[in-house]
């Protein structure tokens, strides 16, 4: 038994113990690269779920915003999935204007945003109005 | 003693009767979080048309050089799906939008005929008139051409994706020229699909 778990041991550090360590701006998936301990077939289960028990999920990182060449505030939300599922979700941008007062807008809707696991996503708003000064961003489940 | 139990049973079969029967109740359109549906529904529209209206105004397509703000024609808008679909209903919030935006104006003079204003011409026909007063009858040549024109379709594609089961993808298309030059200046296509079982009508 003894030599069974090292013998698991040994498997698990000699596939996953040395990460690749690439071109950042590359990505490649799960069953193109090389294992590591959350894609090698012994130690996967067990780290997804711990991912699962801690409740990984989606984090925004920053959201930055400037006017465009037309006077638009344009506001891009950078975030990251930490889980290892795909995270399906919408999210719904209000714009402020310099009093803090809602703008009432038709583009102000839920609109659908999807980010795959342990993937970084990027998405851009742009804002109806010239007044619009500030905003407010509101995320929830994607319904099915 | 019989006639009460008989109607005893009669008023509880009634009530479990109404009360299998789903209850009416009104849409909470700004949260709604009811099931998707295969046909297209508000939800939809008001998505693919807040997708077009920050692609456009994102673009910049609409800032008119020099200042001032371009003079715009909603042209034809055609439905090629299997729905009967408002175009003015989505067009609508898109109109908006764009007016709000403070970088166009709409013209209802001219366009395809659901986004005109037959008075804009009836007016002009009081000219001869001795009803009115000639100083409050539009003048000739006080219309204003547009500049820009709107135009698109939306179309709809049926898959057989499984057994039981279809796909079907809408295409919201709109196109922005340049009416003097034929130019093009913007264009977006947005996608809506949607996947169910193949019993569900999309329509």
């Amino acid at each position: 038994m003894k030599i069974l778990i090292l013998f698991l041991a040994a498997i698990v550090i000699f596939t996953a113990g040395c990460p690749q360590q690439g071109e950042p701006r590359v990505n490649v998936r799960e069953g193109v690269a090389s294992d590591t301990l959350a894609s090698n077939i012994v130690t996967r289960p067990v780290v997804h779920a711990f991912s699962v028990l801690v409740g990984e999920g989606i984090v925004v990182n920053n959201a930055t915003a400037k006017r465009n060449e037309a006077g638009l505030l344009e506001v891009q939300v950078n975030g990251v999935n930490k889980s290892y599922d795909t995270r399906r979700f919408r999210y719904r941008m209000e714009w402020l204007d310099e009093t803090g007062g809602l703008i009432e807008t038709k583009t102000s809707v839920w609109l659908p945003m999807s980010a795959m696991g342990k993937q970084p996503f990027s998405f851009k708003v742009v804002a109806p109005r010239p007044e619009a000064v500030n905003f407010r961003m509101d995320t929830r489940k994607w319904e099915n | 003693m019989k006639k009460i139990t008989v109607s005893l049973l009669a008023a509880m079969l009634a009530m479990f009767i109404a009360g299998c029967e789903p209850q009416t109740s009104n849409i909470d359109v700004t949260n709604d979080q009811g099931k998707a549906v295969m046909a297209l529904d508000y939800r939809d529209f008001d998505q693919a048309a807040s997708k077009m209206v920050q692609s456009m105004l994102a673009s910049g397509a609409l800032k008119k050089q020099g200042g001032g703000r371009y003079i715009v024609a909603t042209s034809r808008i055609t439905n090629d799906t299997m729905q009967r679909i408002d175009i003015d209903q989505l067009m609508a919030k898109i109109e908006q939008e764009l007016l709000n935006s403070g970088q166009v104006v709409m013209t209802s003079a001219v366009g395809a005929q659901d986004s005109t204003d037959p008075l804009v011409q009836d007016a002009r026909k009081l000219r001869d008139s001795e009803e009115f007063d000639q100083n409050t009858v539009a003048a000739k040549k006080t219309l204003l051409a547009p500049e820009l024109s709107i135009t698109g379709k939306i179309f709809q594609k049926n898959i057989s994706y499984d057994k039981g089961m279809q796909q079907v993808e809408y295409y919201f298309e709109l196109k922005v020229a340049d009416l003097k030059s034929g130019l093009r200046l913007w264009q977006n296509e947005t996608l809506i699909g949607k996947r169910g079982s193949s019993k569900s009508v999309a329509w």
